[in-house]
């Protein structure tokens, strides 16, 4: 059934105990996270992980195989389960054989995927979660809302309320020991009276059929020690060869997860074990039975998927959703599935179907921060765009995208004009599109929270013939300006001034007329081919001058076109190799102009004066790695001063058309980003990338702060 | 006792990952996460040192796994008693007490420095009872077995883990599922309390 995603984010972002819980630890998680990693080399440890588990992958039906026969030697029984369905068919018949009447379990994501405990109680067997997060969850018919901290939405007195239903006593919201002492007594005749202990698995080695549990309660050792029979539910992703290689996880995964080195208990299963317990009064010991259900639902699949394939190197830390700016602010339940956040999006594409994926994929804005920490180094916002090319590809782009990125490209100046038109009536012609990624605002109808800058009246196109006239003579190089549409009808001030740097600096600047959009705004939705005409545009466009080099002063063009065309076309023999030479003379406009400074002795820092504060774009700081050189051109710059903002290289909320479509969650950023700003004590906010300036200065101008954005071209031509 | 290794330093420990240098970093991590850790010269010492944290928790009944496999643990564990105290060494004797017992004393194998760690051989039943649901859990550990990080400690295991139940015990059990505050003891224990011998052979 479709939801109204819009509608839950509102209500979740109006969910204060939430939002305050979860600010609170976005804040804190990304220095408790170093702290945990002192003196260790992060880069190898994730990257001996990714490599670990890649290999994993590559061999994962004889890893299968090796497993299976390794838990039957022992004395185990495996049983290969196609889906949930398998699953709980047989966990019923095995109750069924062995008198089952009451299970406790340990945390296990592959459980509430399939949403196992409906089987218990659909036939009377008494299940209770004993990790205490899922345990409160459970008695609130809730789902969890984080992999890791599963209640992380409530707060102490909500808590106190799941108590008082499941134990029918007043417990005092205020106390969380006694909470805590609470719980003990109370899942501890569980454990004690269970017949059936059923866990995930954080690891299953191969070698020796072992399986192994990571947690902090302890509640996994009581569940694999207590009940006479221990099922074990595992993904095939989790399989590894050999006992040495879950090092290379447990380096990672409790630092990443909850900032300990390492959890209180990690635990390694390898087959039935001793269980002792009284028969007619009196005390036996035996192996208990231990039963090992491999779940597929979807992952062999994947496992085949040349680019899918990565997700078996996720260990499931959710790092990846502590440090996403879109999941710390609307939390996990917005997402739908069991999984949340990016990873969730595509665990939720490939578990359950990509009908699933489009709608919780839009909550994924690529800012790739999470890309940085992810310990098996999961491109996620990257898998997040091949399942949208795999959805388009299949339900075809969305009409209303497809004709107005036609208009786009094809005719521009008959698109300035229309853009001129709809903002001169301030009326939005395509209001209910939403085909605008990377494009002007003024479509979607804009909110509150930020103002709209206005279309420019000449284009950067309408003025380049005046400019190219004021090239120099004897010049260094060629320099093609590729101006991208915000810089080419909004930002045509900013155009003019990257033009006159580039020929401060000696260079001929030259502007392409054919040029057209980058193609990342059809490309974002999932249309490759259609991405594929924009490129093939441009590149004949540029070719066309012979330039040294191609300029753009948007870090998202930028990315486009010196990245994602040489993708494009990687399989074409004609237009592979072209794409290719082109991307090599792609150039960011701050990085290209801090070379040439730097190379005519210009790059040093000058006197300060001004305080002004700099905003790294998401493209450009984790997309093209680009974050020193714009800092040593503002230190370069006389007059003014460099200070820094908190959480500088945090998303400001703009991303493309999602600033738009979900505007509640933007502005939210857009606050914090702007709060950010004004705590520097800063009068001009530095940016390098367009969409930021739109974002920002929308939100510096609704706030009235009196605080200027200006693109680094802009504060460098001012000092010419 | 039913073990993964009937003789860890003999047939696990790799020459060159095990050394008693790396105590520090044991210790100190080991302290970051909420245990108690003593460094003692013999047994004769760790017996002085068990009987005063002892005092503490005024424990009666106590669960104790060890002894069979170390003479000196056996002879603590007997003398334990003397003062009136029930303490449950023979396995039946354990399961029926439990989940009443009020400390458990167990056994680790090494120490892993990175993080702290107890390396724990726990194939059988008793021994993980013990470990487990007392609220208060005190581990002996010779100080000299210390691996540095991680790595070295899951190379030694896989060089013995064939069947059965072993991990690493890092601190006591804890939770931060209600607000994310810390509380110990949810469902293991409360306490952590590790005694690591220097001299082993000195009180056998
Ligand atoms: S790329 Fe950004 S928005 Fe997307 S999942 Fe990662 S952190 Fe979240
Ligand atoms: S994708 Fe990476 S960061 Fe996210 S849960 Fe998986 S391993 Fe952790």
């Amino acid at each position: 059934m479709a939801r109204d995603l819009k509608k839950e984010i509102k209500s979740k972002l109006q969910d204060n105990i939430m939002q305050d819980a979860l600010s609170r630890f976005a804040d804190q998680y990304p220095g408790s996270r170093l702290k945990s990693y002192a003196g260790q080399d992060i880069e190898e440890l994730r990257e001996n992980l990714r490599c670990m588990k890649a290999d994993a992958v590559e061999h994962i039906e004889e890893l299968a195989d090796k497993f299976e026969a390794n838990v039957k030697a022992r004395g185990g029984e495996v049983f290969r389960a196609k889906d949930g369905d398998e699953v709980k068919k047989f966990l019923i018949k095995i109750c069924k054989e062995n008198g089952v009447k009451r299970v406790v379990k340990s945390k296990s994501m592959a459980s509430e995927e399939i949403h196992l405990n409906e089987c218990f109680t659909e036939n009377d067997i008494r299940v209770k979660e004993t990790d205490l997060g899922e345990w409160m969850i459970a008695i609130a018919g809730q789902k969890p809302s984080h992999m890791v901290m599963p209640a992380i939405h409530l707060n102490r007195y909500q808590c106190a309320e799941m108590f008082e239903k499941e134990l029918n006593e007043e417990v005092p919201g205020e106390d969380i020991p006694y909470m805590i002492q609470k719980a003990r007594q109370t899942l501890r005749q569980e454990f004690l009276q269970a017949d059936m202990g059923i866990t995930g698995a954080n690891f299953g080695i191969a070698e020796n059929g072992a399986i192994g549990l990571v947690t902090n309660e302890g509640n996994a050792r009581l569940v694999t020690t207590l009940p006479r029979i221990h099922v074990v539910l595992i993904g095939y992703e989790k399989l590894i060869p050999k006992t040495e290689d879950a090092a290379k996880i447990l380096r990672l995964l409790p630092r990443n997860g909850t900032c300990q080195k390492m959890t209180s208990y990690m635990t390694m299963v390898d087959g039935p074990t001793p269980v002792m317990y009284k028969k007619d009064g009196k005390w036996v010991e035996e192996n208990r039975k231990q039963y090992v259900i491999l779940l597929d639902n979807g992952r062999l699949e994947a496992a085949h998927d040349p680019v899918m394939k990565q997700v078996y190197q996720c260990v499931r830390c959710a790092s990846c959703l502590n440090v996403c700016p879109i999941w710390t602010l609307v939390g996990g339940h917005v997402y739908g599935h069991i999984y949340s956040g990016g990873i969730g999006a595509i665990l939720t594409g490939l578990l359950n179907g990509i009908e699933n994926f489009s709608q919780f994929s839009d909550l994924c804005i690529g800012c790739r921060t999470c890309t940085t920490v992810c310990p098996g180094k999961i491109p996620i916002p990257d898998l997040i765009d091949e399942l949208r090319n795999r959805y388009v590809k299949k339900h075809g782009t969305p009409t209303m995208d497809k004709s107005f990125f036609d208009n786009v490209l094809n005719d521009r100046g008959l698109f300035h004009k229309l853009l001129l038109k709809a903002g001169s009536v301030g009326q939005a012609p395509f209001k209910s599109g939403k085909f605008i990624r990377h494009l002007p605002l003024f479509f979607a109808g804009m909110t509150k929270g930020r103002s709209l800058p206005t279309i420019a009246e000449r284009s950067i196109r309408d003025r380049m013939p005046a400019l190219e006239k004021k090239n120099p003579s004897n010049a260094k190089k060629k320099v093609a300006f590729f101006s991208g549409c915000n810089t080419d009808f909004v930002f045509a001030d900013t155009g003019e001034n990257v033009v006159k740097v580039l020929q401060s600096l000696g260079m001929e600047v030259v502007y392409p007329m054919a040029q057209s959009c980058c193609g990342k705004p059809i490309l974002g939705v999932g249309d490759r081919e259609t991405g594929k005409k924009a490129a093939m545009r441009n590149i004949e466009a540029l070719e066309s001058v012979k330039p040294d080099v191609i300029v753009t002063s948007c870090p998202t063009c930028a990315e486009t076109l010196s990245e994602t065309y040489e993708k494009l076309f990687a399989d074409d023999p004609v237009w592979g190799p072209r794409a290719k030479a082109f991307c090599a003379k792609v150039r960011e406009f701050s990085s290209f102009v801090a070379e040439e400074y730097k190379a005519q002795g210009k790059l040093l820092p000058a006197a300060g004066g001004e305080k002004v504060t700099f905003h790294d774009s998401c493209h450009m700081k984790r997309g093209l790695g680009i974050y020193e050189e714009p800092r040593a051109l503002i230190d370069a710059t006389p007059g003014v001063e460099l200070v820094e903002m908190k959480n500088c290289d945090k998303c400001c909320g703009m991303a493309g058309s999602f600033g738009m479509k979900y505007s509640e969650v933007s502005i939210p950023m857009l606050e914090e980003k702007v709060q950010n700003i004004k705590n520097t004590g800063a009068t001009t906010c530095v940016v390098a990338c367009p969409s930021c300036m739109m974002q920002i200065g929308g939100g510096l101008d609704n706030q009235n702060t009196g605080i200027k954005v200006k693109h680094i071209a802009d504060l460098l031509a001012e000092k010419l | 006792m039913e073990k993964v290794c009937e003789n860890w330093p003999e047939k696990a420990f790799i020459s060159g990952l095990v050394d008693a240098k790396y105590w520090t970093d044991f210790e100190a991590n080991a302290t970051a996460a909420a245990a108690q850790v003593y460094k003692v010269a013999d047994y004769a010492a760790g017996e002085a040192k068990l009987k005063e944290v002892l005092k503490e928790y005024a424990p009666k009944e106590i669960i104790a796994v060890g002894g069979d496999e170390n003479p000196a643990l056996k002879g603590i564990y007997s003398r334990l008693s003397e003062d009136g105290t029930k303490v449950y060494t023979e396995k039946f004797d354990i399961a029926e007490h439990a989940p009443s017992a009020d400390v458990g004393i167990s056994t680790a194998e090494f120490g892993v420095g990175e993080s702290g760690s107890l390396v724990v051989d726990n194939y059988s039943y008793e021994a993980r009872v013990t470990s487990m649901l007392p609220f208060v859990n005190v581990v002996f550990v010779n100080a000299n077995y210390m691996v540095e990080n991680i790595t070295s400690a899951c190379q030694i295991i896989g060089k013995v883990f064939q069947k059965g139940y072993c991990g690493f015990v890092t601190g006591p059990s804890r939770t931060a599922d209600i607000e994310r505050v810390l509380s110990l003891g949810v469902h293991g224990p409360n306490k952590l309390i590790i005694i690591a011998v220097e001299n082993e052979g000195g009180a056998k």
